[in-house]
């Protein structure tokens, strides 16, 4: 990542830290850290030693403004968010008919972890389920499992801006009690939805959801997304520009798992969640939203993470079909106007 | 709505600490609540203006950049250290003078953005009118922060060729953070200068409002940072022009 080092760099991650939109996410992180609920995921010990505390706010603005509250550095599992993204590497590899012949767009209603595919064409129902991204990693063009990995490792860092690892302890957990990933392939592999390198496509998988990420991170996603599929810190181009309709759209109809019918009409921001506590939102040409906190509630989404999306989205009314008035203006807020009394 | 108040100037020399501390003075005698944070971490000194000593300072603005305590725990009430009349209050929130605090410090760095959640604790835990905040000469993290934060930057310059060229350099950084409002006040001038030219001059020369201009003065030389000099002189001429500085501050 390339970071420039003038007067109008420093002055404007100046600008961010006094904006009164940072204040504004300073007393939500205030009002959201003593909330208590929710259980952290323990189905393998490396994420059961997460603290649950940790909690950072970040927003990426699509000219690159960067607002972080909290504990945005913390390093995290990418879990299940790493499905909307390899999503569109898949619709890159082979485009829209090829991609939607193997696995669908609908809503399931089911939890996540569903073995559940479409009686008529034996597809997954859609990419966000376990079924529907084991098929979409299928896809992933590449010679061999460490080619396919760095092409994927590769695309998250043109989103991420810098260089990311995976963690070793949490890919080999969730090989080794993979059991129910590895009945889904099977499934799959039974109706010939899934190719022979079906035991490199589970790795694979396994290793994309290992991907260590920070709050941060997961807000220059969502802006690269919310900026046409270009990085809006180092300028290159993530996702081609054809494809990031179909990546926000999963997200809006089923990236909250079997949360997103309410998430879609309470919140209206198109997000993925992971059970590593992230959550990351996308608000189209204005600004992706990261929030970390492990957490969970009985549907999988971080507790934290889903309150502050609802107050974010009400606030500034970014519900994607908003249309009115709503009680704070983004621009004005980001920008400092000098009418919002934010002391 | 609170006023935040930075006080700076380019170079060191200038008499900024003290001019902050007649300045905030000044406010406070109209019966307002002012606080005043020393962010000046490398070289704390305003301090000894208010009356408080090293040996009884106990919590510092160090304190709390290090996450021990919140920012109003370090805030001192000193109005009674400098007889301040007329139902204000005075809170000073120091920098601590420990050469192992200024170490720490130096080697660790600090989030500036801490120093941003703190003012805005401070302004609401004091329930504060306005918000003086003493830095560091020269332009440094803190400065920046301070400039895009400030409702008012009063700039410090005396009429010499470093200190013109440097003011001029923070002008145009205050510029690129669309600061709210600046002003200028010259300081040290000798008594045989016009002081309307200079004012003019120094007007011209930055585009922008000069508040007040203060004379090299040997009276508050002689009171050596001992007290809060208008306070203790209300009707010298230098007590004057702070409360014209005063009066454009809280207009």
């Amino acid at each position: 990542m390339t970071t420039k080092h003038d007067l109008q760099s420093l002055a404007s991650s100046i600008q961010a830290v006094a904006s009164p939109f940072r204040t504004y996410l300073k007393n939500l992180h205030g009002k959201y850290r003593s909330l208590s609920g929710g259980a952290v995921a323990d189905y393998i010990p490396e994420l059961a030693s997460a603290d649950p505390n940790w909690f950072g706010i970040c927003a990426v603005t699509v000219d690159g403004q960067v607002f972080d509250v909290g504990d945005c550095d913390q390093l995290f599992t990418i879990q299940s968010i790493s499905k909307a993204f390899v999503y569109g590497l898949a619709l890159e590899d082979h485009g829209r008919d090829y991609v939607w012949s193997k696995v669908s767009v609908e809503p399931t209603g089911e939890a996540f972890n569903s073995i559940i595919l479409d009686e008529k064409t034996n597809r997954p129902y859609n990419p966000m389920v376990n079924a529907g991204a084991i098929a979409t990693t299928d896809l992933i063009k590449g010679q061999g499992g460490t080619e396919r990995l760095n092409r994927i490792l590769a695309m998250f860092q043109r989103y991420t801006g810098r260089t990311l690892d995976i963690n070793v302890p949490v890919f080999l957990s969730e090989k080794a009690s993979g059991y129910r990933n590895r009945a889904i392939a099977y499934l799959m592999l039974n109706f010939g939805m899934l190719s022979d390198r079906m035991e490199e496509t589970l790795d694979l998988y396994f290793q994309q959801c290992s991907i260590m990420v920070n709050g941060h991170d997961l807000a220059m996603m969502t802006a690269t997304l919310a900026n046409g599929g270009v990085n809006p810190i180092t300028g290159e181009r993530a996702i081609d520009e054809r494809y990031v309709q179909d990546v926000i759209s999963v997200m809006l109809t089923c990236g909250m798992y079997d949360y997103s019918g309410e998430w879609a009409y309470r919140v209206g921001m198109p997000a993925k969640s992971g059970v590593g506590g992230g959550v990351t939102a996308v608000v189209p040409q204005k600004l992706g939203i990261g929030v970390f906190s492990p957490p969970l509630d009985e549907k999988g989404n971080s507790v934290r993470g889903i309150q502050v999306c609802k107050d974010l989205a009400r606030d500034f009314g970014l519900h994607l079909f908003n249309v009115a008035k709503p009680e704070r203006d983004l621009t004005a807020w980001i920008d400092g106007d000098g009418a919002i009394d934010d002391w | 709505m609170p006023k935040v108040v930075s006080v700076h100037s380019y170079r060191g020399g200038t008499g900024k600490s003290n001019f902050t501390a007649n300045l905030a003075s000044t406010v406070a005698l109209k019966g307002q609540r002012v606080g005043v944070v020393d962010t000046d971490i490398q070289s704390p000194g305003i301090h000894n203006l208010f009356g408080l000593e090293p040996e009884t300072m106990g919590k510092t603005l160090n304190d709390y950049l290090w996450g021990r305590i919140p920012l109003e725990e370090a805030a001192y009430d000193v109005s009674a250290n400098i007889s301040l009349k007329g139902g204000g209050n005075l809170f000073l929130v120091p920098s601590s003078i420990k050469a192992d605090d200024i170490s720490r410090i130096l080697s660790e760095g600090y989030d500036v953005k801490l120093l941003n959640d703190g003012f805005r604790q401070l302004v609401r835990g004091l329930k504060l009118d306005y918000l003086f905040i003493d830095t560091h000469p020269g332009l440094s993290k803190e400065t920046f922060l301070t400039i895009a934060i400030s409702h008012i930057l009063v700039l410090i310059l005396r009429p010499d060729k470093q200190d013109y060229q440097g003011t001029a350099v923070t002008v145009d950084v205050a510029r690129q953070l669309k600061v709210r409002k600046m002003m200028l006040a010259v300081n040290k001038a000798l008594n045989k200068m016009d002081f309307d030219a200079l004012r003019q001059k120094v007007k011209a020369a930055y585009n922008a409002p000069v508040a007040g201009v203060f004379p090299l003065s040997e009276d508050i030389v002689q009171l050596a940072s001992n007290g809060v000099f208008c306070l203790q002189y209300p009707i010298h001429p230098v007590s004057q022009e702070f409360r014209k500085v005063a009066r454009q501050i809280m207009s």
